[in-house]
């Protein structure tokens, strides 16, 4: 190689490593994968009308058009939410103004021309609601008519009646005033500088986001909307969430009305004329989708917020009214493209760009076959002797127990006892329900599991399932939500109890684990467990695929293994060199998996793969994964080589003292777990179908983890 | 500019416009595991180049030039001779006692009954990258040559590099004139006569040109799902075709990094780069695939792999009519040379170092 060539790989090296340490490339992916993200467009669009307005009409964010337009959308926001929680369930509601105006009339009528108390006639218009809410709930909820149609008629029956009634009292209406302080408070006043009728409008929407969100009847409402046929399987009354959907509406709308005729204290006979069409409009802008079972009270928000500016804003450039209600006919039909595009493609362009490699350079590989290497190539392990062919899948863990029987997970989300010692019989010993990944046994003998996914569970000898943990402190500046537990792998017991286990990555499910070999970021940490307090933290946070951890037996310490640095780490938590992490080894063949004790006092490490330079070269290449990840199918992609395994016995210095291996992967293709017992060395493999034994040929006959950790049985 | 904006236009949206889209294994190339099943007469490290000679079939194993024959038994093959040359023998052809052989470094030997062996010296062929020749009649031979650049052995530096510099040759034995048909080929790795055509398999473009005279060539089969290689007419009409090795999606995008490309072809030793081969899972320093990673201890069949067994039977026309398969799981793989004798045909897997008999017939 060339001086010049080799400088010129060194920048590009630098850059590559300087641009994946600062740019956070794997923001984008983590946002686009959020729920809220479906907002960013609306609310792209409203910022834009507001600067965009804001900059050519004088006085449109003036104190008096920005109080004018809070009153304006205190009753248009609850109209648009009405029809949102409508929409959420699956259905429309087209009725939305003939009710705002049956409000509007009959409220005028009972203050200005009865004059009743305002509360009573609030009362009595809320009430009027419910009935026309009603009316369309029964027939579309439990008549099963189409909600189009249905509210489409009881619009123009609704209207008629407004009509009819208008007519007859419109001038008494005109002629009527009432002195009511409260009228007046709700149409003028404001509380704290906040207009009255928006107060209402707020704590509404408030009610409604946490019923949404955050409640069972919301999160039916939306399974309804989602998919009808799957709620009613789930046991969801969907007749009845379908009415209630309609009486909340209506009502909503007839306080919106009421509101209405607060502020105006007038009504003509366009009032609410195209006030359905605006409403709708105003939710599909926001996102809401026309076929249920997505929308959000921020959607509403947001939705109408942006057509009330538009429309203002139109009014103020002295657009005529016609003209206006094309431009918004024509957003309206923009929105509905926009959005059928978004949920269209939204996956697809999460899938591609959430994948977001980072620089890695490992150190050279060290030859295993060169002379003078520890890492000697051999066949032992095809000789292994095989447990429970078939009857397993994927034993990432094995485990025995003082009475040499053996526990593995299986990816059927059980935990299976094979019984000792010539484990022929097997049984579930637990079912959990994930996928169980590393296991250890505590001082009374409960075995603890970490099971991706879920979290670190606890089965007691009498085959009871605990959940000791499945969160941990939530790091402030992470997007993605990383206090969830995603994939805990291998645990450990300090002597004091404390449970230290690892988690790979907070970036993937335990499924596609080997992509976040793709990415080789730093997104695996390492969490404690107390049991005596009950909390969770995370004691290393940052680490390349957290994954082994394994005690020393000096009780302050632990060694784990970051799989895609290939390398071997010690961390003390307690005594003089409390908080301090120590590297053992830095430059392994492979990706080093579960690290478990020896008899002889050393450490038995599992290499889940081999090294290769193809792959080596593109982890200092960012860019290149990155395109791949894009461009190339996720079965084409470049992969750690996880053909072949192999079992590496070090020690406390880092030194390579024995190594066991398949080459070709005949027998034992992966091995992601080995437990030595009484002279055996067991073999577990995260996709393997099988158990392996192979026999020690120097080690102790009588050694038993169990009783190395926590002292022969009492 | 243009371009530029649209490369990015291209790049951003995901369009292919390399044609480096690998067409699926569909119609004749149907997936089957035909080549597995087929008997084993020899197995043969390196096994390349079988020809049928007058005294048996010809074959080269590394340095050595074989001759092969059949004993009493006729399932197995075994060795009658075998004759050390100076260097990898990169093609052999034969018509009755006239052969040449194509030796790397050192061109194109011709042995013929009245003479004694004797070196071909035409100027300009690259000495040691003659990948296929053919006897027209005893005097004229046609020959391919896959770079100017690399030799046959360093094949994948050829496709890796992308030189297209390969060409096909008309040479006169006895005058030792020759004249070039055809240049800039992208790796010419195969030679068939049919006629007034000449059929030259372009490996890295995917393809089997038709040379007629002296017109243009016609593509006689295109955007194949494997590289071509040597081709043989079969005594019952048309053609045998052997695809060395598969195309690959990862390899066809590493073909567009051109960083990275270089940067491992510098560093890297060739069997452990993203590139076609004739053989997999030789060494854990390999790269896999996402989908080559065993499960329950099983390799898939449909896994993404870099080497595969692949003999294409083809009509005169050499349009696709069937073919006989070693997919990822299979151990037949990177079969490079072909031979029809006693009514079946003998192909070499050169990947795997075996020599199987295929039954068209039968196998049908």
């Amino acid at each position: 190689m060339s001086g010049d060539k080799s400088i010129s790989i060194m920048s590009s090296d630098t850059l590559a490593s300087l641009r994946s340490r600062f740019l956070p490339d794997h923001l984008i992916g983590e946002i686009m994968s959020k729920r809220w993200i479906d907002n960013a467009i609306p609310f792209t669009a409203l910022v834009l009308t507001v600067l965009v307005m804001g900059s050519i009409i004088p006085d449109f964010l003036s104190l008096s058009s920005l109080s004018d337009l809070a009153r304006q959308f205190a009753e248009f926001g609850l109209v648009v939410l009405a029809l949102t929680v409508v929409m959420i369930s699956g259905g429309i509601d087209l009725s939305v103004a003939s009710v705002f105006s049956l409000a509007v009339l009959f409220s005028l009528i009972g203050v200005n021309v009865y004059e009743l108390p305002v509360p009573a006639v609030l009362a009595g218009i809320l009430g009027m609601g419910m009935v026309c809410g009603a009316i369309n709930g029964v027939l579309i909820g439990y008549l099963r008519l189409r909600a189009f149609l249905t509210t489409l008629v009881s619009l123009i029956i609704f209207r008629s009646l407004y009509e009819i009634v208008f007519v007859r009292m419109s001038t008494s209406i005109m002629s009527g005033f009432s002195m009511s302080d409260l009228w007046v408070f709700i149409g003028e006043g404001t509380v704290l500088g906040i207009p009255v009728s928006l107060l209402i409008t707020l704590i509404i929407a408030l009610a409604w986001h946490l019923v949404l969100s955050r409640m069972r009847p919301g999160w039916r409402l939306t399974a309804v909307g989602g998919a009808r046929r799957s709620a009613f399987n789930a046991g969801i009354d969907v007749r009845f969430m379908v009415f209630l959907t309609y009486v909340a509406s209506s009502t909503m709308c007839a306080l919106a009305g009421f509101l209405f005729a607060a502020r105006l204290g007038s009504t003509g006979s366009d009032t609410g004329v195209g006030l359905e069409v605006q409403a709708l409009t105003a939710a599909v802008l926001g996102g809401t989708a026309i076929g249920g079972g997505r929308g959000s009270v921020a959607k509403a928000i947001i939705g109408s917020l942006l057509v009330l500016m538009l429309t203002n804003g139109l009014i103020n450039l002295g657009i005529s009214g016609p003209i206006t209600s094309t431009i918004l006919g024509a957003i309206l039909l923009l929105a509905v493209f926009v959005d059928m595009r978004w949920q269209k493609h939204r996956h697809r362009i999460l899938a591609k760009v959430y994948v977001s490699p980072a620089y890695l350079s490992l150190p050279p590989s060290p030859q295993v076959d060169a002379p003078g290497s520890p890492y000697v190539l051999n066949d032992r392990l095809r000789s292994v002797e095989i447990i429970g062919l078939g009857e397993i899948e994927g034993p990432e863990d094995v485990i025995l127990d003082r009475d040499d029987n053996l526990y593995c997970g299986t990816r059927h989300g059980d935990i299976v006892r094979f019984f000792g010692p010539d484990h022929k019989r097997s049984e579930v010993f637990a079912h959990i329900g994930g996928h169980p990944l590393g296991m250890a046994f505590d001082k009374s003998g409960n075995l603890l599991v970490c099971i991706g996914g879920m979290g670190l569970f606890q089965v007691a000898p009498d085959k009871t399932v605990t959940k000791l943990t499945d969160e941990t402190n939530r790091s402030w500046f992470s997007v993605v939500d990383d206090s969830r537990l995603r994939l805990a792998d291998d645990v450990d017991v300090a002597p004091d109890g404390r449970i230290y286990f690892s988690e790979a990555t907070i970036r993937y499910e335990q499924e596609d684990w080997a992509t976040d070999a793709l990415e080789s970021r730093a997104s695996g940490r390492i969490i404690c467990y107390d049991p005596r307090t009950g909390k969770t933290h995370t004691e290393i946070p940052k680490l390349v695929f957290a994954n082994g951890v394994a005690m020393c037996p000096d009780g302050q310490s632990f060694i784990f293994a970051e799989s895609w640095t290939c390398s071997i780490s010690r961390y003390y938590f307690d005594g003089p060199k409390r908080g301090r992490t120590e590297k053992v080894i830095s430059n392994l063949p492979g990706y080093p998996d579960n690290i478990n004790r020896s008899s002889d006092g050393n450490y038995w490490l599992a290499l889940l793969g081999m090294r290769g330079p193809a792959l080596d070269l593109a982890l200092r290449m960012p860019g290149f994964r990155k395109r791949m990840a894009r461009r190339v199918a996720p079965d084409q992609w470049l992969y750690p080589n996880i053909n072949t395994g192999c079992v590496v016995k070090f020690n406390e210095k880092g030194e390579i003292l024995d190594n066991l291996w398949d080459l070709g992967g005949l027998n034992h293709p992966m091995i992601t777990s080995m437990r030595e017992h009484r002279g055996w060395l067991y073999l577990g493999g995260v996709s393997n179908n099988r158990i392996g034994r192979y026999r020690l040929p120097d080690a102790d006959p009588n050694w038993c983890a169990q009783d190395a950790y926590w002292g022969a049985r009492s | 500019m243009i371009a530029a904006i649209r490369n990015a236009w291209a790049n951003f949206r995901g369009f292919d416009l390399t044609g480096s889209t690998v067409p699926p294994m569909d119609g004749p190339l149907r997936p089957n595991a035909k080549l597995d099943a087929m008997p084993v007469l020899m197995q043969l490290d390196d096994v390349d180049n079988l020809t049928p000679a007058h005294d048996g079939i010809l074959c080269s194993s590394g340095n050595d030039l074989l001759t092969l024959s059949t004993s009493g038994d006729a399932s197995q093959f075994e060795l009658s001779a075998r004759c050390p040359m100076d260097g990898p023998v990169t093609s052999i052809a034969a018509l009755g006692e006239n052969l040449a052989i194509a030796v790397e470094g050192r061109g194109i030997l011709l042995e013929s009954p009245s003479t004694a062996s004797r070196p071909l010296k035409v100027e300009g062929i690259n000495p040691s990258c003659v990948t296929a020749m053919v006897f027209a009649d005893p005097t004229r031979l046609f020959v391919a040559v896959g770079s100017d650049r690399h030799a046959a052995s360093e094949w994948k530096r050829d496709l890796m590099t992308k030189s297209a510099s390969g060409s096909v040759w008309h040479i006169d034995t006895g005058s030792g004139r020759a004249e070039r048909l055809l240049g800039g080929l992208e790796f010419a790795a195969g030679l068939a006569l049919s006629g007034k055509d000449i059929f030259v398999a372009e490996a890295w473009r995917h393809r089997v040109l038709a040379l007629t005279g002296g017109a243009q060539p016609r593509v006689a089969l295109a955007a194949l799902p494997a590289y071509p290689g040597r081709m043989t007419p079969s005594a019952s009409g048309g053609f045998w075709l052997a695809m060395f090795a598969p195309r690959n999606p990862l390899v066809e995008f590493v073909l567009k990094e051109d960083e990275y490309r270089r940067r491992m072809v510098d560093t890297i030793e060739p069997a452990y780069w993203i590139a076609p081969a004739l053989a997999t899972g030789k060494s854990f320093l390999e790269p896999i695939q996402g989908g080559a990673r065993k499960k329950l201890n099983m390799l898939k069949p449909w896994s993404p792999t870099w080497s595969t067994g692949l003999v294409v039977r083809c009509d005169d026309r050499m349009a696709m009519l069937r073919s006989y398969q070693s997919r990822a799981d299979g151990d037949v793989h990177g079969v490079t040379s072909l031979c029809e004798t006693g009514g079946r045909l003998i192909a070499g897997a050169r990947g795997s170092g075996k020599i199987v008999a295929i039954d068209d017939e039968t196998a049908a």
